[in-house]
């Protein structure tokens, strides 16, 4: 119950220390609010400060503890607590560190894209509640404390996304996020039930012993593994509960589109990563012998169909947003390899290099969509003819957009070129060709969409009509940050990843 | 040896028979007078005032929320009673009074932030002032 | 004499296909929110009889969580049901199609 960190001797929760600052955060936030109860008279600075304070706080130390090795096999090895409900290890720090970076840019953005706006602390509590839930669900050791939190991730999401609720679009995006999601939810609860039914222990580690390599129920636990993974395809945003993510990203507010296609993102795949691996590995066949359940391929069919799904609806796309939306879907795609190819001789490769992914998407997705953010603020349209000759007004922001679009399509010019590359090779290793077929042609597709909002914004003559007064500090802070975040990357990409792969090699 | 859901069959054929027969009977013996009182909505004995479907203010709305919120807090007190005792015994005061103590107060936090926020304050409409007005005059 | 764990999972297999089947024919978002909540009580099935086949409570503990979260799940779902009323004249899910799936 006792465990070293840095020389102290501390009590086993204190390693869930980021997630408590977040709690910590948002009943701050509210403690604010109720003392100052009228809408739009709590400061907005000071919440937004409470808010990017916490969130940073929470990536920092979640950032030292991964450090001074707090849960990796050189130190203390995994830390489980509440009788292995909840276990932090390096992968559950690692995400905690995404969730935490992408919470603290958007609550940076939040500062300008709210001003004027009512209820602005029910909309920092909220982003701060759903970053709880997400940091949270990269502990979960438990279907039950696995359904919690990303209970308590998606609830605050459906809110937030319904922010403008004097605005159609925004509840029309609310309204589709939350019929896909209830019933999505209701899915992975029937599954985790079926799992249940097969195996009677909810805890991840007693599944996998109680199933071994013949289950005894393998119908049962057939239906209830591909429910499951139907359910994480919602929360990540993959085929086929992927037509929420275009409608809701598209409709909400540009800084909660940037939180939920990232960190959002982000944390479905950790639990995902996290339950197949140490609930499923036997009866899905990677401990050698026949697949009882094979997952495997049923993850290998999701990843080629979300990519080309999501890149080339995003190919077809007239809106900015709209198209972001869509390549967000196919990134989901990307990332799932990790899982695809686990069957890998060294599988800490291919999952390392999925959470590199992920790390990397954390900054230039989120900065792409605050990106969007400004565009809205300057009351610039959405088409990508809108974005016509933007340079010449906002060369910064530009250059910062142009960073991330490079990185996501994966050109050397930021951290998503290496992270494309070490996805390829893991499936080079793992000898799934088609993977990495798919892989390359859909970078070369969303190459040419990317470099269309590229070409407007630099190449295209400015019809004139916009005039830019403002620069909103907050707002370009944060897409700054993520453009510097993304280019250093490439470089320290070599310093981070080794991290990851421990991080990975710890599941198996 | 009987299958003991022949009984339960057989409970249930009774238990449907019975009304089902006693309602054709009535329908067969009883003398049709069509009334303009018997299709009224039935009120207790008042005069009945509007339709069956009303609206309801939406303000209830939010007092609902609230006892959901604290109806489901208390199923998820209740396995903690029950163990209550025993954890005391084997682990102390402590480690069992203050998780609960933190839940607690973690919800404590939300509803003084609600109360704050008027969920609770009952705002009159403009309509109902304006019947009102109408009644005492 | 104990009823078979099978029956228990053909029932709330029932359950489960009529929340489903609701959810694909109806249109309207309140009997949408009925018809998950179906769903998860299908679930709620399940949970507790396997925790009495296994003789472990952990199965009706989760059953408990289940239960809270629809309830929290019910109270969104409602908020959004009322600002799509205020929004669009209709809680009906089809007509709230300005942008395109």
């Amino acid at each position: 119950m006792v465990v070293e960190i840095g020389g102290f001797a501390v009590a086993d929760w204190v390693t869930l220390a980021p997630t408590l600052v977040l709690v910590a955060a948002s009943l701050l936030v509210f403690l604010i609010d109720t003392v100052e109860p009228r809408p739009g008279s709590s400061s907005n600075a000071v919440l937004a400060a409470v808010t990017t304070v916490g969130s940073l706080l929470a990536f920092l130390v979640a950032g030292y503890l991964l450090v001074v090795g707090v849960g990796q096999e050189r130190v203390t090895g995994p830390v489980s607590m509440f009788n292995g409900q909840l276990v932090v290890d390096g992968m559950s720090l690692f995400f905690v560190v995404i969730v935490g970076s992408v919470t603290a840019l958007v609550a940076l953005a939040s500062y300008d894209y709210l001003a004027g706006e009512a209820y602005q602390a029910e909309y920092y509590a909220l982003v701060l509640l759903a970053a709880t839930g997400m940091s949270l669900m990269a502990s979960a050791n438990s279907l039950a404390t696995a359904f919690v939190c990303l209970e308590l991730s998606s609830l605050p999401s459906y809110a937030l996304v319904a922010f403008y609720k004097d605005n159609r679009g925004s509840v029309e995006a609310s309204l589709k996020y939350f019929l896909v999601g209830a019933l999505s939810s209701s899915v992975l609860v029937y599954g985790i039930s079926l799992v249940y039914a097969a195996s009677g222990r909810l805890q991840f580690g007693a599944v996998a012993e109680q199933l071994g390599a013949r289950p005894e129920f393998a119908g049962v636990l057939g239906v209830g593994v591909v429910m499951v993974l139907l359910g994480f395809a919602f929360k990540t945003a993959s085929v086929p509960f992927h037509f929420w993510a275009p409608e809701a990203y598209e409709g909400a507010p540009a800084p909660v589109s940037a939180f939920l296609s990232s960190a959002s993102k982000a944390a479905g795949f950790v639990l995902a990563f996290r339950l197949f691996l140490t609930a499923f590995p036997e009866v899905g066949g990677l401990a050698g012998g026949d697949p009882a359940v094979d997952w495997v391929v049923a993850v290998q069919v999701l990843a080629v169909v979300t990519m080309f799904v999501g890149n080339f609806a995003a190919a077809t796309q007239e809106k900015v947003k709209r198209m972001l939306a869509y390549s967000s879907v196919g990134h989901a795609g990307y990332v799932l390899i990790g899982l695809a190819a686990i069957s890998a001789p060294d599988s800490g490769f291919v999952l390392g290099a999925s959470m590199m992914h992920l790390l990397v998407y954390g900054f230039m997705n989120t900065g792409a969509f605050l990106f969007v953010a400004l565009a809205e603020q300057w009351g610039i349209g959405r088409t990508f003819q809108d974005f016509n000759g933007l340079s010449t007004q906002a060369p910064l922001a530009c250059a910062a957009m142009t960073v991330f679009l490079f990185s996501l399509a994966g050109l050397p010019i930021g951290g998503g070129f290496i992270s494309k590359l070490y996805l390829l090779a893991a499936t080079a290793k793992a000898g799934t060709w088609l993977l990495g077929a798919a892989l390359i042609v859909n970078s070369a597709l969303s190459l040419y969409y990317y470099s269309r909002v590229v070409k407007a914004m630099w190449f295209e003559e400015p019809d004139g009509t916009v005039e830019i007064e403002s620069y909103p500090t907050s707002l370009y802070a944060a897409v700054v940050i993520a453009a510097v975040a993304t280019v250093v990357l490439l470089p320290a990409f070599g310093l981070l990843s080794p991290s990851a792969f421990n991080a990975a090699s710890g599941l198996f | 040896m009987s299958n003991p859901w022949i009984a339960i069959g057989a409970l249930a054929l009774v238990a449907v028979v019975i009304p089902v027969s006693m309602l054709t009977m009535s329908r067969l013996l009883r003398p049709s007078v069509p009334e303009q009182g018997k299709r009224a909505v039935y009120e207790s004995g008042e005069v009945p005032t509007g339709d069956t479907r009303i609206r309801f203010n939406i303000q209830y709305y939010m007092v609902a929320l609230l006892f959901v919120v604290f109806d489901i807090e208390t199923v998820l007190i209740f396995p903690w009673t029950v163990i209550y005792r025993d954890a005391v015994a084997n682990v102390g005061l402590a480690r069992v009074l203050l998780p609960m103590l933190a839940f607690i107060g973690v919800l404590v936090v939300a509803l003084a932030w609600a109360w704050r926020n008027g969920a609770v304050r009952w705002v009159r409409s403009p309509r109902t002032t304006a019947q009102r007005v109408d009644r005492k005059s | 004499m104990a009823i078979l764990s099978e029956f228990y999972l053909l029932l709330s297999a029932a359950v489960f296909s009529i929340g489903l089947y609701g959810i694909l024919t109806r249109s309207n978002a309140l009997v949408f929110l009925m018809s998950v909540e179906l769903m998860l009580n299908a679930a709620n099935i399940n949970l507790v009889a396997f925790s009495f086949h296994y003789g472990n409570v952990t199965g009706q503990v989760f059953s408990l969580f289940t239960m809270a979260l629809a309830a929290a799940e019910v109270a969104i779902g409602i908020g959004i049901v009322l600002v799509l009323y205020r929004n669009f004249e209709d809680i009906d899910v089809t007509k709230a199609a300005t942008m395109r799936w």
